[in-house]
């Protein structure tokens, strides 16, 4: 069995080489800027709580995806009438939504809220979304599911 | 027949693992039975990272040695590839909605980055469809399945670089790799589809790299009839290592 011969590459084949090496290395480069520069943090998913008070009244009215910890004793009312704050430890926002989360929510879990920061303080949340971390737990004897450390203190 | 078995026992492994990790081990106590997805979530993904890794050694393999061969298992990767990404998207999905909310975020560096990959190989797979000429066919396929594998350590390290949705590696880091942030029994029933996985993608590899040296048959006679005979050439090429097939492209990279 023999294969067609192929037609001789109009560019040399080392040339071509060098070319997917160097295409390669440029766009790798381009990565890594992104990664490690002040750039990637324009792109970011979600805002802290204190990254969001820090814009002060120009925050207010923007729509944003606010994420953090719901601190651990704020969440009241039924899910579609829900209050909780977001805190990154440092500053917390009061949360309003009137969808429902996914059944995962709790106290002391991370959650991406989108909406808008009112001129009241109270950020209207559109959608919440449960944000799980990377940890998991078999259940044990006795064991709850977790009520992380309150991180707002 | 030896092929035949490993496809075998991959179906008999997977469907093993499943069981082990559906019925044997407890579900996670936060997450509840959508953790079990994560088996075949993870599992799947690190399979298709494996298998476009292949295509990118493939592909430099064959731009430096120019055997045809090497660009059938570049294929080949590329394709099963493909196929483990989709499901490993699919399975997230499928995980997603219940313990997130939603199905897909599209700003989510991970989910995008994924998302980016599948289309980064389905690319390859029609560029591959553009050229007739084989050689030059491998040669481009060569270079995009290396520029395509860039996104590689994206998707991996995507987690750790941005922030997003998505949560970090539970074992898939340095420091985690001896210390997961899960219970033993929770990391050998990944392990364990890991394996499982392995298997059926060697079974897929095998098949699509010796479909590609049937095509290549009908691409040179064009004629169905010619089939079984090439293919007993192209099964016999795999004992005998200096076939013709190979002398043809050796040729045309000498100097």
């Amino acid at each position: 069995m023999t294969l067609a011969p192929p037609a001789p590459p109009p560019v040399a084949p080392r040339r071509r080489v060098w070319g997917a090496v160097l295409g390669v290395a440029i766009i790798a480069a381009v990565i890594a800027y992104f990664a490690f520069s002040g750039i990637g943090n324009a792109l970011v998913y979600y805002v802290t709580p204190s990254e969001l008070l820090a814009r002060g009244t120009a925050a207010v009215g923007e729509t944003v995806r606010l994420g953090g910890l719901v601190k651990v004793g704020s969440v009241s009312g039924p899910g579609t009438d829900l209050t909780f704050a977001l805190t990154d430890g440092t500053h917390e926002i009061t949360v309003h939504s009137s969808v429902a989360p996914a059944s995962s929510f709790r106290e002391g879990i991370g959650a991406v809220v989108e909406g808008q920061l009112g001129a009241d303080g109270v950020f209207q949340a559109s959608q919440v979304i449960v944000k799980h971390d990377e940890n998991y737990v078999a259940p044990t004897k006795g064991a709850i599911p977790s009520q992380v450390i309150d991180p707002g203190g | 027949m030896r092929t035949r078995l490993l496809g075998i026992g991959g179906v008999l492994a997977v469907i093993g693992a499943a069981f082990f990790g559906l019925f044997v081990v407890p579900a996670d106590l936060n997450q509840g039975d959508a953790q079990r997805i994560m088996y075949v979530h993870v599992a799947s993904a690190w399979i298709a990272y494996m298998s476009f890794g292949v295509t990118a050694l493939a592909g430099i393999a064959y731009l430096w040695l120019r055997d045809l061969r090497l660009d059938a298992v570049a294929l080949a990767g590329a394709e099963v590839g493909v196929l483990f990404t989709a499901f490993t998207i699919w399975g997230g999905m499928m995980w997603g909605r219940p313990v997130w909310g939603v199905y897909w975020q599209w700003e989510d560096p991970r989910l995008t980055t994924t998302a980016l990959l599948l289309a980064l190989y389905l690319g390859y797979l029609l560029l591959r469809r553009l050229s007739e000429d084989p050689a030059r066919r491998a040669t481009r396929a060569a270079i995009v399945g290396l520029i395509a594998a860039v996104d590689i350590p994206i998707v991996h390290f995507s987690v750790i670089w941005w922030r997003g949705l998505h949560q970090g590696p539970t074992i898939g880091s340095p420091d985690k790799l001896l210390h997961p942030s899960a219970p033993l029994q929770f990391v050998a029933a990944l392990l364990l589809m890991l394996g499982a996985f392995t298997l059926v993608w060697g079974y897929l590899m095998i098949r699509r790299y010796q479909l590609a040296r049937i095509e290549w048959q009908i691409e040179e006679h064009g004629r169905v009839g010619r089939i079984s005979a090439a293919r007993r050439a192209s099964l016999a090429a795999h004992t005998a290592p200096a076939g013709t097939s190979q002398a043809a492209p050796v040729q045309e990279s000498t100097p």
